[in-house]
């Protein structure tokens, strides 16, 4: 019964490829692979916190598909922080043939060249997160990161009433991810002299590193009227800085990272949060298949960016103990939102 | 140059060097025979190019730090060097300077880059651990200057021939392995192992050992910008933290390729079969379906085998 149940559903998502290719195709995508199909997952570091959840999301979604049949085989590979490797990895995929790859990049520009040739030979590239400079590529997904520095600096602009001096807490320097969220924030900083910026630091996503940093700085600076912070772990790091050296909390913007969730509600600070869901994990995998089976997906699909302040900080933290301690408390997911994301043009 | 009747002087000076090499050459035998039976696709001049295209820079920054192991010196910037080459190469290439210009100016900021630490590590003798951890920063800074963000760009064609479906990389590794043979010939490079192996001697003999360090540091930057106008031209842009991982896997590949810490042992061919164990490595564990879990794990103990494996021969040698 439930072979046959499957065979159907193999057997109309076909139909439902074959009808669709005649109409539009996505980028990359020959229309040459069935079902079930081989999915590598190009990782680039996979020891943080943050890349096991999202690890997470895409084997739950694999699950799914292979429920569906429409999936037999995922494989991972892990650069371990190199970008050099990754593109090794990514070769051996296309070697090995896999039907299509999702990407999180170890450089924005490094592995342009080795994902145009997956897409050359007809492999469904999907690229999420940290993106790679190329158009070789059936469909990228992210959320805005100019946005998120935007969004964030007007915030704490606001909550100082235009006035004040602040620390900025940066991702790691030559990132373009940290670039992009740095640079975001330049316009609502420049039209508001009130803000002083007194000094900017340049750490990985960490909670210690950003601690170290941020302490050297207080014991600099007097005086901090707010933070702008850029990544999770930081707002973390910086919270835990002051918290040791008794400062008065301030304004502080961040990431929807557990600890530094928790930290808020404990301190009762006034603070903001967005995020890079996990989920784009999962989505990214839900994409690829969908554009293997003949659907013509965006080339670009914009996550919107979901926001957490002192009215939803409660939503989220009801659902702490589902996440890892060290890790990120995501928006809930389904099939409906993905659909929903790939509609959207 | 060596006389006729210094023949057998040399030979005998060769079989030491090889020993315990054998067990190397046979693992990296052993790895790439395996790959090639996995991947049926490395035999054919495709394959061939793919996998000495990511496998080429990995080689020259071996050599790169094998160069200053074998003259008891040792290198924290040869990543940021790396990187350096890459973000010239691809700030210059696809300006006024064009590709030719591009290549210069790579070689020259590599070999002047290379000879100042050498320079101040060896005039000033200071550790020179600490005066390329330094030079790690500034290099990594100026990187950092040159190009914010990754991006440039390297002229197609030039990727092209560079990191095509050619095995120019191969043949690049191979013309450059001849130079160094080339090199040992002259003085300075034949005053290389002595400086590294015994410096008070050398220098008694009249060796230049100051000279021949220096120059090997100059050799080494150039070398390592070189690997980084080669990723360059490989990924088609430049990125100024790509070089990064390769300060510590020059060390590992060198050591593994049985190059000492403490100057005048090894071989230019050991720390070339050790950069090709650890890239065959990465493509046979792939192909072996191995979790990254079990790839962190098997790393581990291959290097730890490959570097034990002469220390147990030549235990079981002594013994028998």
């Amino acid at each position: 019964m439930k072979a046959a149940v499957s065979a159907l559903c193999i057997g109309l998502f076909t139909c439902i490829g074959l009808v669709s290719e005649a109409s539009a195709a996505a980028k990359c995508i020959k229309g040459d692979r069935k079902a079930p199909y081989t999915i590598g997952w190009a990782n680039i570091y996979s020891v943080p916190t943050w890349m096991k959840q999202t690890e997470g999301t895409i084997a739950a979604e694999v699950e799914e598909l292979k429920k569906k049949g429409l999936v037999d085989k995922l494989v991972i590979t892990d650069a371990q922080g190199d970008a050099n490797v990754q593109i090794q990895q990514i070769q051996s995929m296309i070697d090995a043939d896999v039907d299509a790859i999702i990407l999180i990049a170890g450089s924005s520009t490094a592995p342009a060249r080795v994902v145009a040739d997956a897409c050359a030979k007809g492999i469904a590239v999907i690229n999420f997160d940290s993106l790679v400079d190329t158009d070789e590529v059936t469909a990228k997904i992210n959320t805005d990161s100019n946005e998120w520095g935007d969004t964030a600096a007007k915030w704490l602009i606001d909550q100082l009433g235009g006035k004040g001096k602040i620390l900025v807490l940066n991702g790691p320097a030559g990132i373009s991810v940290s670039d992009d969220r740095r640079k975001g924030a330049n316009a609502a900083l420049a039209a508001n002299p009130g803000i002083e910026i007194l000094a900017e630091t340049n750490t990985a996503y960490n909670v210690a590193p950003a601690q170290e940093a941020v302490t050297s700085l207080l014991f600099a600076h007097p005086q901090i009227d707010g933070i702008l912070s850029l990544g999770g772990a930081l707002s973390a790091g910086a919270i835990l800085a002051m918290d040791k050296q008794g400062r008065p909390m301030v304004p502080i913007t961040g990431e929807n990272a557990r600890q530094f969730l928790e930290l808020w509600k404990d301190k009762d600070l006034k603070s903001w949060a967005t995020m890079q869901p996990n989920w784009l994990g999962a989505l990214a995998t839900y994409t690829a298949v969908q554009a293997l089976e003949g659907k013509d997906v965006p080339a670009f699909v914009k996550v919107p960016l979901p926001i957490i302040d002192n009215s939803t900080i409660d939503s989220y933290l009801a659902r702490a103990k589902d996440f890892p301690a060290d890790g990120y408390i995501y928006s809930p997911y389904d099939q409906k939102l993905f659909d929903e994301l790939l509609a959207a043009k | 140059m060596i006389r006729s009747g210094d023949t057998a002087l040399y030979w005998r000076a060769q079989r030491e060097r090889n020993r315990g090499l054998l067990g190397l050459f046979a693992v990296v035998a052993a790895f790439l025979a395996l790959y090639a039976y996995l991947f049926p696709g490395l035999l054919t001049v495709a394959g061939i190019s793919k996998f000495a295209q990511s496998w080429l820079p990995l080689a020259l920054v071996a050599m790169a730090q094998a160069i200053l192991m074998l003259t008891g010196g040792i290198s924290l910037a040869i990543g940021a060097t790396v990187s350096l080459g890459a973000v010239i190469a691809a700030t210059t290439m696809t300006g006024y300077l064009g590709v030719a210009g591009g290549v210069v100016a790579v070689s020259a900021a590599g070999l002047a880059i290379g000879a100042l630490c050498g320079v101040i590590a060896i005039r000033l003798r200071l550790p020179a651990i600490i005066v390329t951890l330094a030079a790690a920063f500034i290099i990594a800074g100026l990187a950092l200057l040159i190009l914010p963000r990754p991006g440039g760009a390297i002229p197609g064609w030039f990727s092209d021939l560079l990191a095509g479906n050619t095995p120019a990389a191969l043949f690049i590794l191979i013309f450059i392995a001849l130079l160094w043979k080339l090199y040992l010939a002259t003085p300075l490079g034949l005053s290389l192992y002595a400086a590294g192996e015994n410096p008070v001697g050398a220098y008694r003999a009249g060796v230049p050992v100051d000279a021949a360090r220096i120059a090997a540091y100059a050799i080494s930057g150039l070398l390592s910008t070189l690997a980084g106008l080669f990723i360059a031209a490989q990924t088609g842009s430049g990125d100024p933290v790509i070089g990064q991982a390769f300060t510590l896997n020059s060390i590992a590949a060198a050591v593994l390729g049985g190059v000492g810490f403490l100057g005048g042992r090894g071989t230019m061919r050991g720390a070339i079969a050790g950069s090709l164990l650890l890239s065959v490595m990465i493509n046979v564990m792939f192909f072996l379906g191995f979790s990254p879990v079990a790839q962190y794990v098997a790393q581990g103990l291959i290097i730890i085998g490959a570097v034990a494996l002469p220390q147990i021969t030549a235990r079981f040698r002594r013994t028998r």
